[in-house]
């Protein structure tokens, strides 16, 4: 008997960007023809595009850490507060004369450390990643204020938007270039590491992984940590872009990152999505932003956007994946 | 064994909790234990504890059910009310007109759940965006002064019955009567507990599970509606942003208040009780000069503690069922 | 390589005896059939032979050195893999990853060497006739046969010398299952060792050369295939169910021909069903026996709203009906039984009340809107009563209710209602002998009383001891109905299985 007999699968075709992301660059390249025609070229100025290349930046470091979560079919809702934490915590050392080279690494430090508590109440204290990071959500939050009190934190080191913000590489914002490569590097880690194909495993099914020989638990607390190191960066980019700190920094934040990685295709159970859908989901997330602003559309128009495009998208999405009962 | 699977461990925790917390406070300031203190509590509990109604509905329900954007609903209601009010409705027809629209914004949800099938956490993720930026575009970002309308009106958050303020007495609780009337005493408390159970073998029982989970997600747009209202009467102003962290702090009551996430659990009494020990603490704190970001830190410290200590229990009870 | 040994297995579960005492030798070179009913321990042995459980005696040996697998992997690493009846993939990755998942080939820090790894696999492919690009598809994209044949290419990658088959045609399509038996024979031939697990007799006789029937979790008889006739297999295998049989049927003056209750015509969902006829008059017991796969389950739940059929017709007492979901075909009259009790039947944490009425809760309304508690108290004790369901009393926890009275409060909670048709799906798989009697009574009882009964069953002593007519189906279509004198073991099972599919 011969393959022919059962009909071989077909060979698929050269790898275009396949649904999810497809949609996402039609809906990227409408926005930008649309908002670069009606600015009258306000949207193709320099100093627009820089702003939304820090700003998708600042969204995109710690999205591929919500990324990676979510491929193990976690979530973590308190990167907005964890971020706070470590501007606030970074901040004071920032605030106390310590050197920029010294204080790099008390951000990630701080982030990680942060993580890895999520990690532990998760893996450890068995609580659902919803509940446990919505509960370290309000506890950093309060932590923020017991380091600030009522102060504002604005002795930032001008050097830091100097480096990260004003200074280009290849026409791109240095920032912009760091997240760019951070993206890629984590593509090039999930597509072509062992680890990285674990990540898939364990989204894709918990139970055959484990029997498998994989580890769960270790996949997810490098996971939790990871985000926790991006989101503490990602803090010391913010300070970069507004170098100030206050007790509200970074709230509202974790929704902006969620949606990103969400409208990027990354599915809430696990197991499916990509870093090209998150970096693109997060552009058209500041996009959208991006041109309400230059647009003279009331700013508030943009969570209705954001809302009806994640609406939209996954909603057809799903209504085509359901099946039955 | 109740139909509802109502433990009796975590309401005895909570009272003890709440008399605990109490009995702290009152020792700094023993007047803390004064009527109108007491009073004070209630108003700071009454908002948050009507959302979590809701929210109880939607998390027993089952399915990861869960409504982030009751706090926007709250917020858009406010705007909605304000609008009208300065547009000269009378104030009755203002709050019923809201109210309508909160039972819309609650379908939407719904729908986005059920029929669209987008999972509860981003179905109201991207309502959540929406209804906030509604609410700012319709009061253009500012806040809408109310003081001047009917002080009918202001007495839904500002007048007292029998010296008890009005919107626990006239509000609260019938609404929480009516909750726990609808969860232990209907056919659809039991239907919905058997969906959030099991939605499978509810489905083949002939129970409409798409529709018993709708209902909870509309029912819970009428609670934050509500909580809208009475929020705007009590300040006399509507703001966009009223709402801004009820979402999580209803769900972390409701996780207190003995409600498992996983479904077919839990009462909204629990929840009743989760929201007198957080108004407790939440009035302790600001009693004695604390900013009111400790109050949700300390929910986020006793969320995580009680489920902590309450988790190697369950399992050891799971062990011995087997 | 040398042989596998199994001697003395025995298995417990709480106080039931799974395995009891099973030896079985698998020989390499040989295809070996394993036959048995459901609960049978099949299954368990498949768990203990790849590790999934640890036996509580007896021992296993590999060429000679006794094994103890506690960990899949431990199995896997003495060369013994399961293809499983439904296999336990990683849906969204690919082929190539699928089978190199937990086992990837890697480089320097930990690169994945897909070229490796693919170069690896190719020659294995070919071995099985699988073109090459199936490795860059996405394993959800593959129908269930070729996600079968990766499971199988995962097998031989990690050289394994045992192979065990789990019913693996049930779900197949016709050329499927040739193919599949194309790879088998050549994996017999290579030196390999075959466990066969199946239902269907034409199939033994096509590839196994030797099978052990299982009952009640012991080895009931070996025998050579060669030794076997046909009648002898048909004898072996449906010798349980002559035995049973073998009691006087109760009084069965044929009914008056009820009325027609629920006819379906020409029913058709392409994949699972196709053209299904079934005509279930009222007052009577129809059984539908098939195997796990034969489209039974999915034309019933076409009825109850619960599948939405492609083509064809479904009627209630004449007027063609399409409900959109359960709850619309039981207020036309149609209940069903589902037949995953834990899945799809009980609410484990909720009271045996709550679970006996959970299909009528509607009817218990007092004034204002309010349950009417007594009422569902009461009726909940009629129907304990009635179905004799042993329980303290009507609010304890179903879960902690044995196997055979959760089920009879499942049967009670459907039985209870005021219906037009009720079918019935595995009523009483895995449960013991007693409850099983019990209810095939009650089966007897509804149909006494007007109602139209449709038992779906995979266990013939129990359609041929209830029903009146029987229906038999087989891979989605109806291939025969029998009444009256043709309604023995043989000629049933002879046709459920395909035994006479060369003789047609």
């Amino acid at each position: 008997m011969s393959a022919a007999v059962m009909g071989a699968p077909k060979v698929p075709r050269l790898r275009l960007p396949q649904g999810r992301e497809a949609l996402l660059l039609i809906t990227l390249a409408v926005l930008v023809a649309g908002i670069g025609m009606f600015s009258h070229g306000a949207f193709w100025s320099r100093i627009n595009l820089d702003n939304l290349f820090v700003s998708s930046a600042i969204t995109l470091i710690p999205a591929i850490g919500m990324t990676v979560v979510m491929l193990t079919g976690g979530i973590d809702v308190s990167t907005g507060s964890m971020l706070g934490l470590t501007a606030a915590i970074g901040g004071s050392c920032f605030a106390a004369g310590w050197s920029l080279a010294a204080t790099v690494p008390v951000f990630l430090l701080a982030g990680a450390g942060l993580g890895l508590v999520n990690a532990v109440l998760i893996i450890k204290g068995k609580i659902p990643p919803v509940i446990a990071t919505l509960g370290t959500l309000s506890i950093y939050r309060m932590i923020v204020f017991i380091v600030l009190g009522s102060n504002w934190i604005t002795q930032i080191p001008p050097v830091l938007t100097r480096v990260f913000v004003v200074d280009h590489v290849l026409w791109l914002p240095v920032v912009a270039l760091i997240a760019l490569g951070l993206v890629i590097v984590a593509s090039l880690f999930l597509r072509y590491f062992r680890w990285g194909r674990h990540v898939y495993a364990l989204g894709n099914n918990e139970e055959a992984a484990r029997l498998a020989g994989i580890r769960p638990e270790r996949i997810k607390l490098a996971a939790y940590v990871m985000l926790g190191l991006l989101t503490g960066f990602a803090a010391l980019l913010t300070l970069g872009q507004s170098p100030m700190v206050q007790t509200s920094t970074g709230s509202g934040f974790v929704l902006q990152v969620i949606a990103a990685v969400v409208l990027g295709g990354t599915s809430l159970s696990g197991g499916r999505g990509t870093m090209a859908g998150t970096l693109l989901g997060t552009l058209v997330v500041q996009v959208v932003d991006d041109g309400i602003v230059l647009l003279h559309i009331q700013p508030f128009w943009n969570g209705v956007a954001l809302g009806v495009i994640i609406l939209a998208a996954i909603g057809l999405s799903s209504r085509r994946d359901a099946g039955g009962m | 064994m109740h139909a509802s699977g109502f433990d009796r461990t975590r309401p005895l925790l909570l009272a003890a909790m709440a008399v605990l917390a109490l009995a702290g406070f009152a020792v700094g300031h023993p007047d803390i234990l004064s009527g109108a203190n007491f009073g004070s509590m209630a108003v700071f509990g009454v908002e948050i504890g009507m959302i979590a109604l809701g929210q109880t509905l939607v998390i027993s329900g089952g399915d990861s059910g869960i409504d982030l954007s009751v706090g926007a609903i709250a917020g858009l209601a406010q705007v909605v009310l304000g609008r009208l009010l300065h547009a000269d409705v009378t104030w009755p027809l203002a709050v019923a007109v809201t109210l309508g629209v909160g039972l819309g914004l609650g379908a939407i949800n719904a729908l986005a759940v059920t029929w669209l099938r987008i999972a509860p956490i981003i179905a109201t993720l991207a309502t959540l965006f929406g209804y906030a930026g509604l609410a700012l575009v319709l009061s253009g970002g500012t806040n809408i002064d109310l003081t001047q309308q009917s002080s009918w009106f202001l007495a839904l958050g500002q007048g007292h019955v029998l010296g008890l303020p009005f919107q626990l007495i006239a509000l609260y609780l019938p609404l929480l009567a009516m909750f726990a009337f609808l969860q232990h005493g209907t056919g659809y408390g039991r239907a919905l507990y058997l969906t959030g159970t099991n939605d499978r073998a509810a489905a083949l029982a002939g129970l409409r599970v798409g529709r018993l989970r709708g209902a909870a997600y509309v029912l819970c747009g009428l609670t934050a509606t509500i909580a809208g209202i009475v929020g705007a009467a009590r300040l006399g102003t509507a703001r966009p942003d009223a709402g801004m962290n009820d979402n999580l702090i209803s769900i972390a009551i409701v996780v207190l208040g003995g409600t498992g996430i996983f479904g077919g659990t839990g009462s909204v009494v629990g929840t009743a009780l989760a929201t007198v020990v957080i108004a407790i603490v939440d009035y302790g704190l600001s009693y004695n000069d604390f900013n009111p970001i400790y109050q949700a830190g300390v929910i986020g410290v006793i969320l995580i503690g009680v489920i902590l200590v309450e988790n190697p229990v369950l399992a050891w009870r799971a062990r011995r069922f087997k | 390589m040398a042989p596998v040994e199994l001697k003395g297995i025995v298995k417990r579960f709480g106080g039931v005896v799974a395995l009891d005492g099973v030896d079985l030798t698998l020989v390499p070179g040989e295809t070996h059939a394993l036959l048995g009913e459901n609960g049978a321990g099949k299954s368990t042995l498949i768990r203990v032979m790849t590790g999934a459980i640890v036996p509580d005696e007896g021992s296993i040996t590999v060429g000679g050195t006794p094994c103890r697998f506690t960990h899949p992997a431990q199995a896997s690493a003495a060369g013994i893999a399961a293809v499983y009846q439904e296999p336990m993939i990683y849906p969204h990755l690919s082929v190539l990853e699928n089978i190199f998942a937990g086992a990837e080939m890697t480089g320097r820090f930990g690169i994945v060497r897909r070229g490796a790894m693919a170069s690896v696999v190719r020659p294995l492919l070919e071995q099985l006739d699988l073109p090459a690009s199936l490795l860059v598809r996405r394993m959800s994209s593959l129908s269930i046969g070729f996600q079968q044949m990766v499971l199988i290419t995962k097998a031989l990658m990690l050289n394994a010398q045992v192979i065990i088959f789990d019913e693996p045609t049930s779900i197949l399509s016709q050329a499927e299952t040739d193919r599949l038996f194309v790879i088998i024979e050549r994996l017999r031939r290579d030196g390999r060792a075959i466990v066969y697990i199946t239902h269907r007799l034409d199939e033994i006789r096509r590839i196994a050369s030797r099978v052990t029937v299982l009952t009640d979790g012991r080895v009931s008889g070996t025998a050579l295939t060669s030794d076997l006739d046909e009648a002898k297999l048909l004898t072996l295998m449906a010798g349980k169910a002559s035995r049973d049989y073998g009691k006087p049927l109760r009084d069965r003056a044929a009914p008056a021909h009820g009325k027609p209750a629920l006819r379906i015509t020409g029913l058709t969902r392409a994949g699972l069903y196709q053209n299904v006829d079934w005509d279930v008059p009222a007052g009577q017991v129809t059984g539908v026996y098939g195997l796990v796969g034969s489209g039974r389950s999915e034309v019933a739940l076409a009825a109850f709203g619960a599948l939405r059929p492609e083509r064809g017709t479904i009627a209630l007492e004449g007027r063609p009906i399409a409900p959109r979901d359960p709850a619309e075909a039981m207020r036309l009259g149609i209940g069903y039984l589902p037949e995953d009790r834990k899945l799809q039947g009980i609410f484990a944490t909720k009271p045996l009340e709550a679970n006996l009425t959970a299909g009528t809760i509607g009817r218990f309304r007092a004034r204002g809107g309010r349950l009417d508690f007594a009422g569902l108290r009461d009726e909940a004790l009629r129907l304990i009563g009635h179905y004799r369901i042993k329980a303290r009393d009507e609010t304890i926890g179903i879960g902690t209710l044995s196997g055979g009275n959760q089920q009879k409060a499942l049967f009670a909670r459907w039985a209870g209602q005021s219906l037009k048709v009720l079918i019935l799906d595995e009523p009483t798989r895995g449960i013991d002998i007693g409850t099983k009697a019990e209810i095939h009574d009650f089966i007897r009882d509804l149909a006494a009383g007007g109602l139209a009964v449709v038992v779906i069953s995979s266990d013939l002593p129990e359609v041929l001891a209830v029903s009146d007519r029987i229906i038999v189906m087989r891979r989605g279509g109806v291939i025969g109905v029998a009444e009256g004198a043709a309604m023995n073991a043989e000629a049933i099972l002879a046709s459920a299985v395909g035994a006479d599919a060369r003789a047609a």
